[in-house]
């Protein structure tokens, strides 16, 4: 069962060759998504990591479905957005972020189930891991990291940090689940926020589409860099800004789950997450 | 008269999940496990992704038409099982 009261972190040393997870309540005040990462980004700061992260309503309400990836680009804080399933299986993993640090002397895949991480050599042929239907396979070719056989992320900071890393392919598989204590009033503020479409900055297609989200836009093939503190945060998609920049929307969503944040909490969430920057 | 839930047209699926995220709604969950929809994303050379769409016979306990209507892109259809002593095939409903 997904616990909300805390942060859970994945943390994977690729050079010892081990994987961790690790536990932590004093970092609820950064909600996830970009606010976490950074604030992780300062813990590990010396290891060089590529934080991936998911915020507080992936997985559970619409438009909500990129994961927040963080990381240091020649001495620049860099963070970019990648769509598809990738945020509900790490919300379903029962994980916040996954922190993964050092340099594997051999390509490496990784393998990551819930809250556990294997270390796999590089003929793993990357599709034999995981389960199907419940994971995300991000694969490098040479030039980009793909998510889902589609989605990718802006500019070439992953990619980099890959090849630094030596990471041929990681596969995400979720199986946790949660069930919010007052179901009703969840699954009632889930459908209002669905039916709110048209307030989206985009159109509906027939592209692949991110987890979660009935648009199939088209628009989030290539992911997102930089924007809002709040949304990436949250990791709301950006063309969902009307509705996950209203304070108070957040606040009902995050209510309804059973998070104990108050509307300070979320107010106060910029000031937190730029005070973390100027520490990096 | 049962209602049967049938994915007529799975090619035209984006893989948005918003079907298996209904069915576990429905059942009072959040998440992919025990989901009785699952969404298959299969492994292709070509540039085209493309989607295979798995469904436990016992979906149809739950209410399928607020599945099927959740579906931005039309692919589910619901079938009406009609009285076997009138007809015993199934017909597509109006």
């Amino acid at each position: 069962m997904i616990d909300l009261s805390i942060k859970k972190i994945l943390d994977i040393d690729l050079e010892k060759q081990e994987a961790e997870a690790k536990s932590f309540t004093d970092l609820n005040s950064y909600f996830g998504g970009t606010g976490l990462g950074l604030r992780l980004l300062e813990m590990y700061s010396d290891k060089n990591p590529i934080i991936i992260s998911v915020g507080p309503l992936n997985g559970f309400f619409p438009f909500t479905s990129k994961a927040s990836i963080v990381l240091i680009d020649e001495g620049a804080v860099e963070d970019i957005y990648l769509g598809g399933s990738l945020s509900t299986r790490i919300k379903f993993a029962g994980l916040d972020s996954i922190v993964i640090h050092g340099v594997a002397k051999e390509k490496t895949v990784i393998e990551i189930q819930n809250s556990a991480a294997f270390l796999r050599e590089e003929s793993t042929d990357v599709w034999s891991l995981g389960l199907p239907g419940k994971r995300t396979i991000m694969e490098f070719d040479g030039k980009k990291v793909i998510s889902d056989q589609y989605f990718t992320t802006p500019e070439n900071y992953l990619e980099k940090k890959f090849i630094e890393k030596n990471i041929k392919g990681i596969s995400i598989t979720g199986t946790e689940i949660y069930s919010p204590k007052n179901f009703d009033d969840y699954e009632n503020l889930y459908e209002e926020i669905l039916s709110r479409k048209n307030e989206l900055g985009v159109e509906p297609g027939g592209y692949p589409s991110c987890s979660g989200c009935p648009m199939g836009c088209g628009k989030s093939k290539i992911g997102e860099i930089g924007g809002n503190i709040l949304l990436n945060s949250l990791v709301a998609c950006q063309y969902a800004d009307k509705i996950y920049t209203d304070i108070g929307t957040v606040f009902s969503c995050l209510n309804s789950l059973g998070y104990g944040y108050t509307h300070e909490d979320i107010e106060n969430l910029p000031a937190l997450v730029e005070k973390t920057i100027r520490k990096i | 008269m049962p209602k049967i839930l049938k994915p007529s047209q799975p090619e035209r699926c984006i893989g948005c999940e918003m079907c298996v995220f209904e069915a576990q709604r429905q059942l009072k969950k959040v998440g992919m496990e025990e989901s009785l929809i699952r969404v298959f994303r299969k492994k292709s050379e070509g540039k085209n992704v493309e989607f295979e769409l798995e469904i436990d016979p016992r979906i149809n306990i739950l209410d399928v038409e607020k599945i099927s209507s959740i579906c931005p892109r039309s692919v589910f259809e619901i079938l009406t099982e009609q009285d076997p002593e009138d007809e015993k095939d199934i017909k597509p409903e109006k």
